[in-house]
């Protein structure tokens, strides 16, 4: 890290720097969330705003870990470390689209909104009837 | 002894040590928060109900995003004036962060105030989908009268004096006119609801409605007496008939009963023991073993058992029933009660067991509303196959006679939610049309076309509901004005709505514009809540991930302050471990500005 003094005072400009990306990227993420002119994508919220809005915070999250964390010049055991926590998350979220594509189906048969058919028999995992209480 | 490598780097790994640590603590918070993350995924993926989107408050997470990212650079810039031995320069700084830290969780305690503060509730009527109209907005209060419950509005409480203040209560509890309590004995836990009972129940007095009496094991191991005799002798009497309920008094009757009950379980015991050695000499160690398959000399055997017992047990009463004279209204938290109660009910049972047996009086629930969501009706209403605009109209809450409507024959007889529905309509017309224009004017066809969302069909949110009061429920007004784009809406900015409806002043310009009043009988009071983890999911979610990052700028700025008020000392005799010892702690303080960064557009706009 930076040890001189000249290294930390061009440093701290740089600190400056990102921190004003930083509220810039904030405020770019509420317009795009708020204002008509800015929504892409179909009308309100949809894949396009939730790819927008992670790429903003992406690119956020980043320059906080590059530059305030000083990511960009560290050594590799601490890498080792990061990347280890990142893949143990992106894990559990992997899960969890995996279990999206779970073509096993509990009971009835959904909507694509989620809701049960109600007009048709409750039926257990086998597709027996099971008795409602 | 001397730490190594507190200042200098080790030679293996290049660091210093408490650096290892910290990004060692890092990774694993990171699979902590992904881990929550992941479940905030799953619950949104598989949420069966519409999920709240951008229901929250925007204004104060964001203030919060800034407020954090400044603490950022702050922490850093603190870090850098230790490096080049700027202490003044590093207090200010550090000073700089906490008070970001303190500003970040006044704001979250605002926010979560307003959320504790505002009631939802899911109406229950009739109709094709059971009508499932979620209503929010803010309780108001009542008062007994009479034994009845009477509204009292915000004005008049506020001019009560204190000691009237305390018999106020806010309008969603029920009322039971009470007329005997039976507690049972085997849940030694009345202590505070009889405390209760007793502090509502004023001039009535609660008294033993039997005497109870436990027999006594002396004289019924002296066998001279039968079973009668026994019960109604004087060594047998616990409490008598028309003693006042007390907490002593309950706990004199539980420690009986208790003290009974062990001495026949004991006895019953001692019996199968018996048995059990019975059947081994009768049939021998070997097949005593399987029994099971001689059922009938077993069966036997325990009849036999069972008639001496009943003999020789002393079989306590586990329930005491108390009278109430006169009857008293008895005011409960529907969350007393271990099961909904609808008006006219005979008993309602708390979640001690104690029956309360009476009537239950009409207790609506009475409330300023200030959002109205048929996303559900929709739904169930669109998986029913049918269309949901007729079965929205059709709903109890657009339909019932309002609380204030008392009109003239002839007149116009809609209640102000079929007003606000209509004009709903009209806002939703002018929308549709806008999103035609754009659609055209962008070249979109089939279904790519821009169409209103769920949200903006089914759900009027409060600022819609105050604009439209503002026009006077005027159809032709509503449109023209949405239409023009001029309808007054409260924009991201308005400090009146910062965290959300505010059902103190509705609108600081207009004093005229009020909440609509709602007043729901209990029988159409679904589930409700205020907004905590109980309402749903989302909730559930955001308390548990915002809390617990809360609980790190606690942690973090415990740290940071720790350096800032007792790092003199070291500063003076070591300044470079300092500086690093700052450099961990705004490590982890980035972590938390991380989390947030990810937090807020998750929580406050998608």
């Amino acid at each position: 890290m930076a040890g001189s003094i000249e290294e930390i005072k061009k440093a701290k400009k740089l600190y400056l720097v990102i921190g004003g990306f930083l509220f810039l990227g904030t405020i770019l993420t509420v317009a795009v969330a708020s204002v008509e002119a800015l929504d892409f994508g179909a009308h309100g919220f949809d894949k396009w705003d939730a790819i927008i809005g992670f790429s903003i915070a992406g690119v956020k999250a980043s320059l906080v870990m590059l530059i305030f964390m000083h990511l960009n010049h560290e050594r590799p055991l601490i890498y080792f470390f990061y990347i280890l926590g990142l893949v143990m998350a992106f894990f559990c979220m992997w899960l969890i689209g995996w279990s999206k594509s779970d073509p096993i189906q509990f009971g009835n048969e959904t909507y694509s909104d989620g809701f049960y058919d109600l007009s048709k028999p409750a039926t257990d995992v086998h597709g027996h009837g099971v008795e409602e209480e | 002894m001397e730490i190594p490598f507190i200042v200098n780097a080790r030679k293996d790994t290049g660091l210093f040590n408490s650096k290892v640590g910290i990004w060692l603590f890092l990774a694993s918070e990171v699979t902590l928060f992904g881990g929550l993350f992941s479940g905030y995924l799953f619950l949104r993926l598989y949420a069966d109900y519409p999920w709240p989107e951008r229901a929250l408050p925007v204004l104060p997470g964001l203030i919060n995003t800034f407020v954090l990212i400044g603490s950022s650079v702050t922490v850093v810039f603190a870090w850098a004036a230790l490096k080049m031995r700027e202490w003044r320069k590093f207090q200010i700084y550090m000073a700089i962060t906490l008070a970001c830290a303190g500003l970040f969780m006044v704001l979250k305690g605002i926010e979560y105030n307003a959320k504790f503060g505002h009631q939802a509730v899911r109406i229950q009527g009739g109709g094709p989908v059971q009508d499932n109209a979620i209503v929010e907005g803010h309780l108001h209060y009542a008062k007994l009268v009479d034994g009845e419950m009477v509204e009292v509005t915000k004005e008049e409480k506020e001019e009560m004096s204190d000691e009237d203040k305390e018999d106020v209560f806010t309008a969603n509890k029920i009322l039971v006119k009470a007329s005997e309590f039976t507690f049972v004995l085997t849940r030694p836990s009345h202590e505070a609801y009889v405390k209760a009972l007793l502090e509502q129940a004023g001039e009535s007095k609660i008294t033993l409605a039997e005497k109870y009496s436990v027999i006594d094991v002396e004289e019924l191991n002296a066998g001279e007496m039968n079973r009668d005799q026994l019960t109604n002798s004087k060594a047998a009497l616990v409490a008598g008939k028309g003693e006042e309920l007390s907490i002593d008094l309950l706990d004199k009757l539980e420690d009986a009963y208790l003290d009974a009950r062990s001495h026949d379980r004991k006895i019953r015991t001692q019996f199968l023991a018996a048995s059990w050695d019975w059947v081994r000499n009768e049939k021998g160690e070997e097949e005593a073993s399987t029994y099971i398959v001689e059922k009938d000399i077993w069966k036997e055997r325990r009849s036999e058992d069972a008639e001496k017992l009943k003999v020789l047990t002393l079989r306590a009463p586990s329930e005491v029933t108390f009278k109430v004279d006169p009857p008293f209204t008895l005011v409960l938290d529907p969350s007393d009660l271990v099961k909904k109660v609808n008006v006219g009910d005979k008993d309602a049972k708390l979640r001690d067991d104690t029956l309360v047996s009476g009537e239950v009086l009409p207790s609506p629930m009475i409330m300023g509303v200030d959002a109205l969501d048929f996303r559900t009706t929709a739904l169930r209403a669109e998986a029913e196959g049918l269309d949901p605009l007729p079965v929205i109209e059709g709903t109890w809450l657009l339909t019932h006679k309002g609380h204030h409507d008392d009109h003239a024959e002839g007149e116009d007889d809609r209640n102000e939610f079929k007003k606000i529905w209509e004009c709903h309509l009209e806002w939703l017309r002018a929308r549709a049309e806008y999103l035609d224009e754009k659609s055209d004017r962008k070249g979109l066809e089939g279904a790519d076309r821009l169409v209103p969302t769920d949200n903006d069909r089914y759900r009027v949110n409060w600022d819609q509901i105050l604009a439209y009061q503002g026009l006077g429920y005027d159809l032709k007004k509503v449109y023209d004005e949405s239409k023009a784009g001029t309808l007054k809406r409260t924009g991201l900015f308005d400090i009146n709505g910062f965290a959300g409806a505010n059902h103190k002043t509705p609108d600081t310009d207009n004093p005229d514009l009020h909440f609509p009043h709602l007043e729901i009988p209990r029988a159409n009071v679904g589930f409700e809540s205020s907004f905590t983890p109980k309402w749903n999911t989302y909730y559930a979610i955001y308390f548990t991930i915002t809390g617990l990052h809360g609980l790190h700028v606690i942690g973090g700025a415990l740290v940071l302050g720790y350096y800032l008020f007792f790092g003199r000392k070291m500063y003076e005799s070591n300044p470079e471990w300092l500086a690093n010892r700052v450099e961990v702690g705004g490590l982890f303080w980035h972590f938390v500005d991380l989390v947030w960064i990810f937090l807020f557009p998750i929580l406050y706009l998608m």
